[in-house]
């Protein structure tokens, strides 16, 4: 089905005034989706553009390509984002993400892209200095965009059918690429199974971001900070098993390489160490853990030892960022697992 | 003259007229001899609400029998063999978000 079309005075003012009393806005000045614009957005895809990618819960609206332009191009996405926008809507809509119970909640759920691969350098999309910060262009119109696709396609606006009790900034925009020349191992992209000369987007249901600023210079001794600072008793992810993820600084990364740590180690080791009793929870958190994780521990009791995340690779790290002492803990929604779903490069290949 | 200009609406129709439209069940004339299935979304004191109504139900409406399952978390769907059960055996389920 095309997507509904009007016609109004060309008065950039009279156009946000409009959107914004119509609710289509994320709060901030659209760019005005108009035909032309979004042609030339559509011109960075194969498909068709009434090809429906995926149907989005909450309100289950038709994720057709061209919605999808329509909302990038408000967002002031270039045209060649396309691609990265419609994988990324496919990977929303996978089952394990939970897009429903994302969208719904009453949780601060932001969705976090991540990008790996050529595309990065391509687009410039940022993955050093203030890489979740302000300032480059791809990294704050994409994240906005992903919002703007679910709210508007999927109908999951805030008050309504979006429950979030008091949201959270990245709400707007969360989006930023690994630092793959920068990291000591394999990037994440690869460890998910795609190869390293493909394109990815990730997408993660994120509840915020901690500053784990530490100086240290031992791995052993880094993990264990990290690990105290990860546990929290308020936290959905010992409720319920979570799927917990980090910003490790590049120096951070070189400094538990260096402690020859595999990717396999440093989760292992961080999944040891931030282990919590249950007894720290509150009554009622320890009732709803008992009955998430009844499958996993069978009775739990005050004394059981409950761990962040069902199993040690559920936890997740991409390296990213400048120079700095700076790793950051970006807690999950816990019951959500992430999903990477590979960007189709055909037309950005043709750019020069 | 005024300069104007086409743009496109960024929403979705909400499942209008689509496979996931919501199909409603025949509705009953009386509850009296049916078989009432619950889903309790696992939140604190849910448990203790539906144990209320399912025994307001039994008592005022002639519910015939009660069917309660609990879901692992409330935001995670319940499985699949909880559905299978309450379509075989139940006339109606209630559901919901309580806490």
């Amino acid at each position: 089905m095309s997507a509904e079309t009007f016609t109004t005075s060309n008065d950039l003012d009279a156009i946000n005034r409009l959107y914004r009393e119509r609710g289509w806005s994320d709060g901030l000045p659209i760019v005005p989706p108009s035909v032309e614009r979004v042609a030339r957005m559509l011109a960075f895809s194969s498909l068709a553009p009434h090809h429906v990618i995926a149907r989005l819960p909450p309100g289950f609206g038709e994720a057709t390509v061209e919605q999808v332009a329509i909302n990038a191009v408000m967002a002031g996405c270039d045209p060649e984002y396309l691609p990265i926008l419609i994988a990324a809507t496919k990977a929303v809509a996978e089952t394990s993400f939970n897009i429903q119970a994302v969208e719904a909640t009453t949780n601060p759920a932001a969705v976090w892209l991540i990008l790996n691969g050529p595309i990065v350098q391509k687009l410039q999309i940022n993955a050093s200095f203030n890489c979740l910060g302000q300032g480059a262009w791809a990294n704050a119109t994409l994240g906005r965009a992903m919002r703007l696709i679910l709210q508007n396609i999927g109908g999951a606006k805030p008050g309504e059918m979006d429950r979030a009790t008091q949201g959270q900034p990245a709400k707007y925009t969360f989006c930023c690429a690994e630092n793959e020349s920068l990291s000591a191992w394999d990037p994440l992209h690869v460890e998910r199974g795609f190869k390293a000369e493909q394109s990815t987007v990730t997408v993660v249901a994120a509840e915020g971001t901690l500053n784990m600023n530490t100086h240290s210079k031992q791995s052993e001794e880094m993990l264990r900070v990290f690990a105290q600072s990860m546990i929290h008793p308020t936290s959905n992810e010992y409720c319920h098993g979570g799927e917990p993820w980090l910003v490790l600084a590049p120096e951070h990364a070189d400094i538990l390489k260096a402690g020859g740590l595999t990717k396999a180690q440093v989760k292992q080791r961080l999944w040891e160490l931030s282990k919590m009793p249950a007894r720290d929870l509150s009554v009622k958190e320890l009732l709803r853990a008992q009955a998430s994780r009844r499958d996993e521990y069978g009775q739990i009791g005050p004394d059981t030892m409950l761990s962040i995340a069902r199993d040690p690779s559920d936890i997740w790290f991409i390296v990213a960022g400048g120079p700095g002492t700076h790793t950051v803990y970006v807690p999950c929604f816990g019951n959500s697992r992430a999903v990477t779903q590979l960007i189709d490069m055909t037309h950005l290949n043709q750019l020069p | 003259m005024v300069d104007m200009i086409t743009l496109y609406n960024p929403t979705a129709a909400q499942s209008k007229g689509s496979d996931v439209d919501s199909i409603y069940a025949p509705r009953f004339d009386t509850l009296q001899g049916k078989v009432l299935g619950f889903i309790d979304n696992a939140k604190p004191n849910f448990n203790h609400l539906i144990d209320d109504i399912a025994e307001l139900m039994v008592a005022r409406h002639g519910i015939a029998r009660v069917i309660k399952r609990q879901k692992r978390a409330a935001s995670v769907p319940a499985p699949e063999a909880v559905y299978a059960e309450m379509v075989e055996h139940c006339d109606l389920v209630i559901t919901g978000s309580g806490d």
